[in-house]
């Protein structure tokens, strides 16, 4: 869940082999821990009958794609020493579609998957996944310890809860202090924040800053890397994500504005037209080519670890206009589960607890969506990563102030329609308006039953 | 023509029992040999059949499946962007197989002339390539391909040119696609080529020495046809793998400005990355496999003509 709907773009390109490099690249974007010593199997044969005091111990396996799931497993032990966990680390690229296929074969799903936001429309769509609202379940009492607009995305049309709420991915203005002050800018959260976010300062008043920062840097350095994730991914995002409310198409409501702002933006020369997620992206970051991001919380993981020279360096702000939300994940429990009591503990466990939200949150980054987790005195720590910015409070109050996401069974080819007309905006300077026209059009043309 | 007829249906009649017989008489022989046909009809064939009954319905991987005839081809023949991936593919083709199989080609020729000395280097430095995993390649690749700091544009900027949007840029993304195929396959075809020029008489190249043909005359007129065969074969492998191009383009373009698999235009996006996105990312397993079906007959169809055209053995 560290890996959001951009992300998917990087992991794209681990895509063709999960093995070796491609498993090293995937996780070097993926942000959470360094993979250290071995890593759990599954499928392997297990000790027979493994019996602790009087009580027989359950086995559950747990599919995710980040390495750092492994801090859960000795806590929760602890926790439910009747309950062993078996971690398994399920490269992004394939998570869903190997889940996918064991409910196809109708075996081998695990105990526990998850699910990430750019796929749970399709999965709360289709079989193969337990009402957590129905016995032997209970996550009916937890409903309004939840973002709200988590619970609705988890469920199905008919009401039932398959996927459980797990993280969230507030988002914000990111900058670098160093850069700043070396071109002669204000540092302080509350002064930048004034100039260029929160509610009453538009993406014209941000763009105004851009251009003032690149004039400044002689042209070397621009406030952030890209037009199509930084501008769009915000803009799109900030009015309620989905491309789609059922059948219906909203595309050309949806991109026509973020459209028209990064090609704004990619016009007036004002990113550094470096795209997110690769070898470039991350020279450039070291290069100063730019000096800040618009990205969600759970970028604080793969920074740490692939640009240790800049924590503390970070502050964070509001985004201009609005708060939005990108990214974060389910945790689902596969109706060929053997052992769905025993897996429904540790979704609790691990969605529904302050002890288990925070044990990752810690290590990770990847925000709770369980809101009494945020009541850790933890929130209110300075954050040494921020260089000593309460971050991790303003990020509870931008997550929970975020407009409703629509999901969809068809969001995966939207996001790619959508994103072939972003290319032509950006790189052949097609007209924004007619781009989102003709997304919307290839939308109805090319998915069945999908209607303006 | 009524005896005739007769005497073929008699005949066909005969030739059933005789076969029937056969398999009687070497009823162990069969048994020995029927573990790979077992297992070819359980891992081959039936997921081959599968797929073409699948292509007629309706299937998302988990709710049950819905008969919808020929829905997904009238719906596939009038996908626009499936016949783009096409076309990219075919584009591919010409772009990266051809030139991979010419250069291969003059490298045997070069490699297997008496001029050259450290053969073993050369082969074991154009080969390595092939030896390499495709998606360690295209990490590497993606770096040099980098715009702002990528190795090739700065080799560019010496001699005054870009910097070029190779991975971004539509008019460049299927060139570069094609640059990192040819690097990777180009020593293996090569491998191929020399193993077959080796098992050329030597006697016939100095006989045509002794009568003065040029080295050029050799190649056209001695080697060449001599190696036809072998050209044949390696045509029809590179017809059949291009159209299953699938790391290389994935790893290039669909992953670095667009989330949209291909990247700018779609430029970069060949038939069998759309096959699987369309199955396993949009969830539509029967249309897929009308696109498999299609694919397969588009294959079958080129590897006819070039049988055609260039297949026939010069001796007749």
């Amino acid at each position: 869940m560290t890996t959001k709907l951009s992300r998917r773009r990087f992991l794209k390109v681990a895509a063709a082999g999960a093995g070796g490099i491609g498993a090293a690249a995937l996780l070097a974007a993926c942000g959470g821990a360094a993979p250290q010593g071995g890593q759990p199997t599954g499928g392997q044969a297990q000790p027979a009958a493994p019996v602790q005091g009087d009580a027989v111990v359950t086995e559950i396996t747990f599919w995710w794609w980040d390495q750092v799931g492994e801090v859960w497993k000795e806590p929760f032990e602890k926790a439910h020493p009747n309950i062993k966990l078996n971690f398994v680390n399920t490269p992004f690229a394939d998570a869903h579609d190997k889940l996918l296929t064991s409910f196809a074969a109708g075996s081998g799903a695990p105990d526990v998957a998850s699910i990430e936001i750019g796929r749970v429309g399709n999965f709360t769509a289709k079989g193969g996944l337990a009402d957590l609202l129905a016995p032997p379940f209970d996550a009916g009492s937890l409903k309004n310890d939840m973002v709200a607009y988590k619970w609705t995305q988890g469920s199905t049309a008919d009401g039932r809860l398959v996927c459980m709420p797990w993280d969230i991915g507030p988002a914000g203005v990111w900058y670098r202090t160093d850069i700043f002050e070396a071109l002669g800018l204000p540092t302080d959260p509350e002064a930048v924040e004034e100039l260029i976010g929160g509610p009453n300062r538009t993406w014209d008043d941000f763009f105004a800053f851009a251009r003032q920062l690149k004039e400044k840097s002689g042209g070397k350095t621009s406030l952030f890397a890209d037009a199509g994730t930084d501008i769009y991914g915000a803009v799109y995002r900030q009015q309620g994500e989905g491309y789609a409310d059922g059948n219906k198409v909203l595309i050309e409501e949806k991109a026509t504005r973020p459209f028209q702002l990064a090609a704004r933006a990619r016009k007036d020369g004002i990113d550094a037209n470096i795209p997110w997620w690769g070898a470039e992206w991350q020279t450039g970051l070291k290069d100063n080519a730019f000096a800040g991001m618009v990205i969600a919380c759970w970028m604080q993981g793969g920074l740490t670890r692939e640009q240790p020279d800049l924590v503390g360096k970070w502050r964070v702000v509001r985004a201009p206009e609005a708060n939005y939300n990108w990214g974060g994940s389910f945790m689902a429990i596969p109706e060929q589960s053997k052992n769905k009591e025993a897996a429904w503990t540790f979704v609790k466990w691990a969605c529904a607890t302050a002890e288990g939200q925070n044990i990752l949150f810690k290590a990770s980054g990847v925000f709770p969506a369980y809101k009494p987790a945020w009541q850790d005195p933890l929130y209110d720590e300075p954050v040494p990563f921020f260089g000593g910015q309460r971050a991790y409070r303003l990020w509870t109050e931008i997550g929970d102030n975020i407009k409703a996401i629509f999901r969809t069974p068809n969001d995966l080819q939207l996001d790619d329609i959508v994103g072939a007309e972003l290319t032509r905006v950006l790189q052949e300077g097609k007209d924004p308006v007619q781009a989102a026209k003709d997304a919307e059009a290839e939308a109805i043309r090319r998915i069945p039953d999908m209607q303006a | 023509m009524a005896t005739t007829s007769v005497s073929v249906e008699q005949q066909r009649a005969a030739d059933r029992g005789s076969t029937l017989r056969e398999v009687k008489r070497n009823f162990w022989a069969y048994i020995f040999i029927s573990p790979f046909y077992i297992l070819y009809a359980i891992f081959g064939m039936f997921p081959l059949l599968y797929g073409v009954w699948l292509s007629f319905f309706k299937w998302d991987g988990i709710s049950p499946m819905q008969w919808i005839g020929l829905r997904n081809y009238t719906r596939l023949f009038a996908d626009d962007i499936w016949w783009y991936a096409v076309y990219n593919t075919i584009w591919l083709f010409f772009g990266a197989t051809v030139p991979q199989l010419t250069i291969a080609l003059v490298l045997a020729f070069i490699i297997n002339s008496n001029y050259i000395r450290g053969k073993d280097i050369y082969r074991a430095a154009f080969f390595s390539p092939f030896v390499a995993s495709s998606v360690a390649i295209s990490i590497v690749f993606l770096s040099i391909f980098g715009a702002r700091y990528g190795l090739l544009n700065y080799a560019l900027s010496f001699v005054g040119l870009g910097p070029i949007r190779w991975l971004e840029d539509a008019a460049w993304i299927k060139p570069s696609i094609a640059m990192v195929i040819i690097w990777q396959w180009t020593g293996y075809s090569m491998i191929i080529f020399l193993a077959s020029l080796q098992s050329i008489n030597a006697e016939l190249h100095e006989a045509a020495k002794v009568d003065g043909a040029r080295t050029r005359d050799v190649f056209w007129h001695i080697t060449m046809p001599l190696m036809r065969p072998v050209i044949l074969f390696q045509v029809i492998l590179s017809i059949i793998g291009a159209m299953q191009n699938f790391d290389i383009p994935v790893m290039l373009a669909g992953g670095t400005q667009s989330s949209s698999p291909g990247g700018t235009d779609r430029a970069g996006l060949v038939a069998m990355v759309q096959l699987y996105w369309t199955a396993f990312k949009y969830g539509d397993f029967g249309y897929a496999a009308a696109m498999a079906l299609i694919l397969f007959f588009l294959i079958l169809i080129f590897s006819v003509m070039y049988n055609r055209w260039q297949g026939r053995n010069p001796t007749d």
